[in-house]
């Protein structure tokens, strides 16, 4: 490992020690991988052509009640906006992930999760999107953002993430 | 009315002859009710027949007793309370001494390492109170450091000749091995002795890897991987850590995939835009057969022992239940008609019951049916447990527990089946998923 | 209000970027856990880790232990080829005669983790938190003497499980007198099978019944009962005794008549008991057949039979000693239904056990009817005791 890259790696890891809102991210950082090929969150939230006024001002996920994947008129507004965006920046593709509580089975959550990222991804297509621009994954209950073992957690965790790559890198 | 005249009469009758019906036979008796107890066994230290042995007397007797009173159905008389002593395995025994201190079970052992450096076990049960060798003596021969598994042997011989049961002791779980805090969980495919020895790890903690599943050998396994992005099923090869993922169309997630018996056949549940169905892959030629098309989730399938039949989960009816199919596919019958949602049902390896996971008024419980759905139990009661797999000889159950709140983790358990002797299995750290592989040859 | 976020992300980004691309962990797998996330192409990713996927491999050997265990390949040293040795190797076990192929333990299997050794020990003592059980401790079931009439009542307290763990060191003592009672008060074990309320599946059959377990010595299993009129539907805890008729071999168990009989001769008989009229020959009074019964079913124990053994019953004879001793030598079994051979031989060892080690100082039985007692036969009906 060259010098510079020692350089490098310490410098971006002391700047990052710096974010120490997790749930602000997709606490796994799937939008930030999906950024660290390339894309990224670059621009800032108050420009409307960015991922981050995509993630933070039109709002990247939505939630659903127990056992459900039906959009509420909150989800649905919440993907309409989604959906205008990614018509306008038509640079970009997304996956949509799927998420459940920790209240069920692994397998029947990730089934559960499936139905979720799916239902979005219908209504985005639905709305213009083309289909192929969208990708659905579900991680079942592996992946909750919030820890608590209660309903206020478990109501955050029930989620569709539509996460933003850059379209030279989507299928 | 009839029957009260009778009997009467049959009192009468008596009362009046009472000396004259016995004459002769013996005297019978009809014995009902006992004790259920763990029977009192004791295991001295195996005596050492060459020097080279001495390290392997005393921790082979360890692991066989723990083995034994790990089953709940033995318990160990320490050797502080024994006043014999063997030292010499082919000297006979004196079952008075034993007698005295109530063992019931003795295993003698005499252990040498012969000039090949092997280890050679040589061992006997005896039935103290009567005074006789159950079975014959045997022998056992292994590499040094096999010596684990030869007290697993030994182990799993005094379980079999004294229960009637199959053995279990000599045999491996595969498990996800977990670490890191909740929400950003490192999860590895590990694979460890039954009692939670040995533990090897077979993937690195890049992915997130769900449910390993044995095959029925044991020498292969099945999982599900994120490592493409997407859950996929891999097929891993245990000797050689070897994998490679099995081919499903792009844009489906594939997994719960289960061996059939015949391990050539993959039962695995794939979901194709939102819908999750059941299906089946040659593993050899990677064809993949579709068994189910309802709209509902159709996941976490199992193969009957003779692999005619498969158990599911389906929230057809609107919740989570627990349905019974050819294994060719059409009409399904539900078997699981209890309050709550049923879900990763697993079937005996002996065919006669289903273990399953119930999730019942927010607690969880692990919990076994009959085939057809009647006699159902619940062994076990905490805020997170799912996922069972039977011990070989289908007697016990291992599962996933996982604890509350943000501190949660995840451990494994196991409980017999009779709801008795519920015990954490020792592992390093995080454990789930796991899946109890064969008994080793 | 995001400028942070943002240069968080980028920073992110570029960091996971090098990571990935720039090899800077290579060598270093540890999880940095940032890295699975899923907004990347499938093709891409694929690229990358195939890139990496010899760094996967390789660390699959990487548990720290050098032996990656398993089977031949891998390890190829003398470990491996040790175990494909054994099989014959164990065959010539001079010592004890052996007429099974001995399981030879083949496979190497290189003894890892060290630390997870000690774990075994801990096993035994973990107590799960959060047991299942609703009910602390129930007693009902186990109870070995329950229903038993008047006369044994002193059994009784055996339940009173005061003394549930001391086993031990209590057992030590417990030499001379069979009072294997106190142990009883393990009833504790069963208490732990929670089931509040579902009655347990019965037993189960297993198909593929255990070649392995040994023939069994002397007592050549008598004719297998027929298939399907077997384990009587127990009645009372009678005996149905009376009716002495030895060329039966017993097949048939009491009628539904019969039981009423029974039922009415034991309570007759119970009622007539007080009064201990001891000429020399007359028959055992129903109390002094129940006093017998309550001593050998304090010590049967079918704690550690497994289910199929507790399906099985056994008909077990043997000739008594004037002293009220059993000859342990003539202990038999007559016959057996319900089970398979090997299953029946567990029986029969757990009832001769349960005979030997109660009547290690002789039953309480009335001399001057010696010629009434003098051959048992006694049938191990374990049908109330499975899996309660």
């Amino acid at each position: 490992m060259t010098y510079l890259s020692k350089t490098m790696i310490l410098v971006a890891g002391l700047a990052l020690a710096a974010c120490t809102n997790p749930d602000r991210f997709d606490s796994r950082g799937g939008a930030n991988l999906g950024g660290g090929a390339g894309a990224g969150l670059a621009g800032s939230a108050s420009d409307p052509r960015s991922p981050a006024y995509f993630q933070q001002a039109i709002g990247d996920r939505v939630l659903f009640a127990v056992d459900q994947s039906t959009l509420s008129a909150a989800a649905q507004a919440t993907l309409d906006g989604q959906a205008q965006w990614l018509m306008t920046n038509r640079d970009y593709t997304a996956v949509i992930e799927g998420h459940a509580d920790e209240q069920g089975t692994r397998e029947y959550n990730l089934a559960l999760g499936a139905r979720r990222a799916n239902a979005v991804q219908e209504y985005l297509v639905s709305r213009g999107v083309a289909g192929n621009r969208l990708r659905v994954v579900s991680y079942g209950k592996e992946r909750p953002i919030e820890i608590c073992s209660n309903e206020s957690c478990y109501a955050k965790n029930r989620r569709a993430v539509t996460v933003l790559s850059a379209a030279g890198l989507g299928s | 009315m009839m029957r009260s005249l009778l009997t009467l009469l049959a009192a009468l009758m008596l009362w009046a002859v009472p000396a004259t019906a016995q004459q002769g036979g013996p005297l019978r008796l009809e014995i009902t009710e006992g004790v259920i107890e763990p029977m009192p066994v004791a295991v001295p230290d195996f005596v050492a027949d060459t020097p080279a042995a001495q390290e392997f007397a005393r921790s082979i007797a360890r692991v066989i007793a723990a083995d034994l009173t790990g089953t709940g159905l033995f318990r160990e008389i320490p050797a502080e309370a024994h006043i014999g002593r063997i030292t010499s395995f082919d000297s006979p025994v004196q079952f008075a001494d034993w007698r005295a201190i109530n063992a019931q079970a003795l295993v003698t052992g005499a252990v040498s390492v012969d000039p090949a450096g092997r280890v050679v076990v040589r061992f006997r049960i005896h039935d103290v109170f009567s005074g006789q060798e159950l079975g014959q003596g045997q022998q056992l021969v292994g590499p040094r450091d096999g010596w684990r598994r030869i007290a697993h042997k030994v182990a799993d011989q005094v379980y079999m000749r004294i229960t009637g049961e199959g053995g279990y002791f000599d045999s491996r779980v595969v498990l996800v091995s977990e670490s890191g805090p909740k929400d950003q969980r490192v999860k590895r495919l590990a694979i460890m002795d039954y009692d939670g020895a040995n533990m090897q790890f077979l993937t690195d903690g890049a992915a997130i890897v769900l449910a390993p599943r044995f095959s029925p050998s044991g020498d292969r396994v099945l999982y599900t991987s994120y490592e493409s992005g997407f859950p996929r099923i891999y097929l891993l090869d245990v000797a050689s850590a070897g994998r490679r993922v099995l081919p499903t169309l792009e844009g489906t997630m594939a997994f719960a995939p289960r061996f059939a018996p015949d391990g050539r056949t993959v039962l695995y549940s794939l979901t194709q835009g939102g819908n999750t169905d059941l299906y089946t892959m040659d593993i050899a030629s990677g064809a993949s057969t579709r068994l189910t098309t309802a709209p509902s989730i159709e996941t976490a399938p199992s193969y009957s022992p003779d692999g005619r039949q498969i158990v599911f989960e389906s929230d057809r009816s609107g919740t989570p239940q627990l349905y019974i199919m050819a294994a060719s596919g059409g009409e399904a019958r539900r078997i699981s008609f209890g309050e709550g949602r049923y879900g990763t049902p697993v079937w005996s390896p002996r065919g006669d019951l289903i273990a399953f996971t119930k999730q019942s008024k927010g607690r969880f419980h692990i919990g076994v049916m009959r085939v057809d759905g009647s006699e159902e139990r619940l062994l076990t009661a905490s805020f997170l447990d799912e996922g069972p797999t039977w011990a070989p000889n289908g007697r016990v159950i291992m599962f996933t527990r996982e604890s509350q709140g943000p501190q949660g983790e995840a451990r494994l358990y196991s409980v017999d089946i009779t709801g008795r002797n519920l015990r954490q299995v020792p592992t390093p750290g995080g454990a789930s998923d796991p899946s109890w592989g064969p008994l080793q040859d | 209000m995001n400028t942070g976020q943002i240069i968080s992300g980028a920073g992110h980004l570029a960091l996971i970027g090098w990571a990935l691309f720039g090899g800077a962990f290579r060598s270093d797998p540890p999880p940095f856990e940032v890295v699975e996330a899923v907004a990347i192409s499938a093709e891409d990713y694929a690229a990358i880790l195939a890139a990496s996927r010899p760094e996967a491999v390789a660390n699959v050997n990487t548990p720290e232990p050098p032996a990656e265990g398993e089977a031949a390949p891998a390890p190829a040293s003398q470990a491996d080829s040790a175990p494909a040795q054994n099989p014959p190797a164990a065959n010539a076990a001079p010592p004890p005669p052996d007429p099974r192929p001995a399981p030879a333990p083949p496979a190497a299997v290189a003894d890892t983790a060290p630390e997870v050794a000690p774990p075994a020990e801990d096993m035994a003592v973990l107590v799960p938190q959060v047991s299942p059980r609703p009910q602390p401790r129930p007693a009902p079931r186990v109870a070995p003497e329950p229903v038993a009439p008047p006369a044994p009542d002193a059994r009784v307290d055996d339940l009173a499980r005061p003394e549930v763990a001391p086993d031990a060191g209590a057992v030590v003592e417990e030499i001379p007198q069979e009072a294997t009672a106190p142990e009883e008060a393990t009833t504790e074990i069963v208490t732990e099978a929670e089931r509040p309320r579902d009655p347990a599946p019965t037993a189960s059959l297993r198909p593929r019944a255990r070649p392995a377990a040994p023939p069994a010595p002397a007592p050549a299993p008598a004719p297998v009962a027929p298939p399907a009129p077997v384990a009587p539907p127990a009645p009372a805890p009678v005996e149905t005794a009376t009716p002495p008729r030895p060329e039966t071999p017993r097949a048939s168990p009491p009628a539904t008549d019969r039981g009423a009989v029974s039922d009415a001769l034991a309570a007759a008989l119970g009622q007539g008991t007080p009064t201990p009229e001891r000429p020399a020959g007359p028959p055992l009074t129903a109390g002094e057949k129940d006093a017998l019964r309550v001593a050998v079913q304090r010590c049967w124990n079918v704690g550690s039979l497994s289910s199929e053994a507790l399906a099985t019953t056994v008909v077990v004879t043997v000739r008594m000693f004037e002293n009220g001793k059993p000859d342990n030598a003539s202990i038999r079994m007559l016959s057996h239904s319900g089970g398979s051979a090997t299953a029946a031989q567990q029986a029969y060892e757990a009832a001769r056990r349960a005979i030997i080690r109660c009547g290690a100082d002789g039953f309480d039985l009335p001399p001057a009817k010696f010629d009434q007692w003098r051959d048992i036969e006694m049938t191990f009906n374990p049908e109330r005791m499975r899996i309660k």
